[in-house]
């Protein structure tokens, strides 16, 4: 049986977004663990996998996000194909490699099938490069990957059972990449399938910076040496520490770019949009396009 | 007697931006140093100060970047109000309090209302240093902008630009700790400019990078736990890159809808059906003003 499961801290989200996917996903004999949300996604994520592994007959569970809608009815037989490999152990649509800290997309993103939904600006979609197989660069493939993105896990039954999401970690950030570092550091493999989903998400992706930086020197703390890559720069703590203060400033200064650069597109779209409006033209139109709308 | 200095890299910047300005604020006896552009800015900049230090009559000595415009008709009039005070070694249109790095914005900053003319997307100005929501001036601060730096006598005569710093960036930072260590101040004045620079606000970040590098080992020189500050730092340059991906996206977004917006118009029937009669208008435009 493939069980589902989801931390519900937002009921109308869940009911707009989660709960169609997990319908749309679940077989008849499915179990759906809509579960209230407890005070950190580690400690609900654990609450969920305890639940799971009471079952005797459990093949999988899948957790999603409460804003994450899965668009696949076939999920479950995508989930059964990539666990016919005993050594998986978990399963995203989301993943990378080459990952070295909790940004994970810092690293060589392999797959990404979902469509990010936001509903800033009068809403839109920004679908994810692999969303669209005929549209993928040649670099999207499913997979092995160091790291998947937790808004959507599928767990084998063995992962289910042995390991936990770590709670010393945080509430929020992080705890993908941490369990998807335990599954690897315990022999089993972590792999992309190609599951499609929507992100329901704003567009704002960090909320809340300081418990991500947090998060982040964690993972750092407790994976440096013991995983290639992770928690590691060349120099020492000095050089490490000036390259970081400066390229964090460089970011920075590139953001202040980036906005002048957009303040400046909009002012000139502005321009040409007064422009029109305010013409003898479009001023003399008027009445038709009242009549056209008025039909 | 206020002098003015502009050190030309671009003699066509200095045309359209730097002497216009000098010409609106100089008075009848200020000396104006243009000197063509030696190695570094550091350099550059020291070549001015050598030449105005030579005058006995010297008030201020304006250092005016090439792609600074003066809007201030009372320009001289406010750089000596703001030299009032015999210690205010440094007076600048925008600057900053708190600052640790290069990346002086970074601080509490306070500045003029300074307008950014850039030449994208049909040109058009913005509020400079918008993003860095300043508090209007007066006010003392750690370091002014290199937009514009107006000297004391002292300072023109006892304080030099670091040749060593061969980047081109931090330059002012690095100038105004050496002002504030020789017991002199930074402030910012109403000193009303344009900023004739594009959206692009650094073109080699790998530079700047190592500007930023170079200046943090000269000046910081506090004791540290390096381990704690790199593993901060770390998270944090992540952390702003993260940030810096979802505001390009926002801002994205909301073009796009207002692509949306002109697109609706533009290619509505009506706008479309008046075309020949807008591009009458304008052949009668172009031929009244020819």
């Amino acid at each position: 049986m493939i069980a589902f499961g989801a931390a519900i801290t937002k009921p109308d989200v869940y009911r707009r977004c989660a709960e169609p996917g997990l319908l749309r996903a679940a077989e008849p004999g499915s179990a759906i663990y809509a579960m209230e949300g407890l005070d950190s996604v580690f400690r609900s994520y654990n609450a969920l996998l305890d639940r799971a592994a009471e079952q005797a007959d459990l093949e999988a569970l899948v957790l999603v996000h409460q804003d994450a809608e899965i668009l696949d009815a076939d999920v479950c037989a995508k989930v059964r194909e990539a666990l016919r490999d005993p050594d998986v152990g978990v399963i995203g649509c989301v993943g990378a490699l080459d990952v070295r800290s909790i940004a994970w997309w810092e690293g060589s993103v392999a797959l990404a099938s979902f469509v990010h939904r936001y509903d800033e600006h009068g809403g839109g979609d920004l679908a994810a490069f692999s969303f669209t197989w005929a549209d993928a660069p040649p670099y999207a493939r499913t997979g092995e990957v160091d790291t998947v993105d937790g808004f959507l896990l599928a767990l084998s039954p063995w992962v289910v059972r042995n390991v936990r999401f770590d709670e010393s970690l945080g509430r929020l950030h992080g705890y993908d990449f941490d369990f998807c570092l335990q599954v690897r550091d315990a022999g089993r493999k972590v792999v992309t399938a190609d599951i499609r989903a929507i992100h329901h998400h704003s567009l704002e992706l960090v909320s809340e910076p300081e418990e991500w930086v947090e998060a982040h020197m964690r993972v750092a703390e407790k994976w440096d040496g013991r995983i290639a890559g992770v928690g590691t720069a060349p120099g020492d703590w000095k050089a490490r520490a000036r390259r970081a203060e400066a390229e964090r400033d460089a970011v920075r200064l590139r953001d202040h770019s980036n906005q002048l650069e957009a303040a400046a597109r909009i002012q000139e779209l502005e321009r040409i949009l007064d422009e029109a409006t305010h013409s003898i033209s479009w001023r003399m139109t008027a009445p038709f396009r009242r009549l056209a709308r008025a039909r | 007697m206020i002098a003015f200095g502009t050190s030309i890299a671009e003699p066509e910047a200095y045309h359209r931006y730097s002497r216009p300005g000098i010409r609106l604020a100089a008075e009848a006896d200020s000396e104006v140093y243009a000197f063509a552009a030696v190695a570094s800015i550091c350099r550059s900049y020291n070549l001015l100060l050598d030449a105005a230090a030579k005058r006995d009559d010297l008030e201020a000595l304006a250092v005016v970047h090439p792609h600074t415009e003066i809007v201030d008709p009372q320009f001289c009039a406010k750089v000596r109000e703001a030299m009032r005070d015999p210690e205010v070694g440094v007076v600048g249109c925008a600057g900053a309090s708190g600052v640790h790095s290069i990346a002086w914005w970074e601080g509490a900053v306070t500045a003029a209302p300074i307008v950014q003319r850039y030449p994208e997307f049909g040109g058009g100005d913005l509020p400079a240093f918008d993003w860095a929501q300043p508090a209007a001036p007066p006010a003392e601060v750690d370091t002014v902008a290199g937009l514009l730096l107006v000297l004391s006598p002292w300072v023109v005569r006892n304080v030099r630009f670091d040749e060593a710093l061969r980047m081109n960036h931090g330059y002012d930072l690095d100038f105004c700790r050496q002002v504030r260590t020789g017991g002199r101040k930074a402030v910012v004045a109403d000193l009303r400019v344009v900023n004739h620079q594009s959206v692009e606000l650094v073109k080699d970040i790998n530079l700047w990078i190592e500007a930023h590098m170079q200046l943090a080992e000269k000046w910081d020189t506090r004791p540290a736990d390096w381990k704690q500050r790199a593993r901060r730092a770390e998270a944090e340059r992540e952390a702003a890159r993260a940030v810096t991906h979802a505001n390009s996206l926002a801002a994205g977004a909301r073009i796009a809808a207002l692509e949306r917006v002109v697109s609706e118009v533009t290619d509505s029937r009506s706008w479309r059906a008046t075309r020949p009669l807008r591009e009458l208008n304008r052949l009668r435009q172009r031929r009244r003003s020819a």
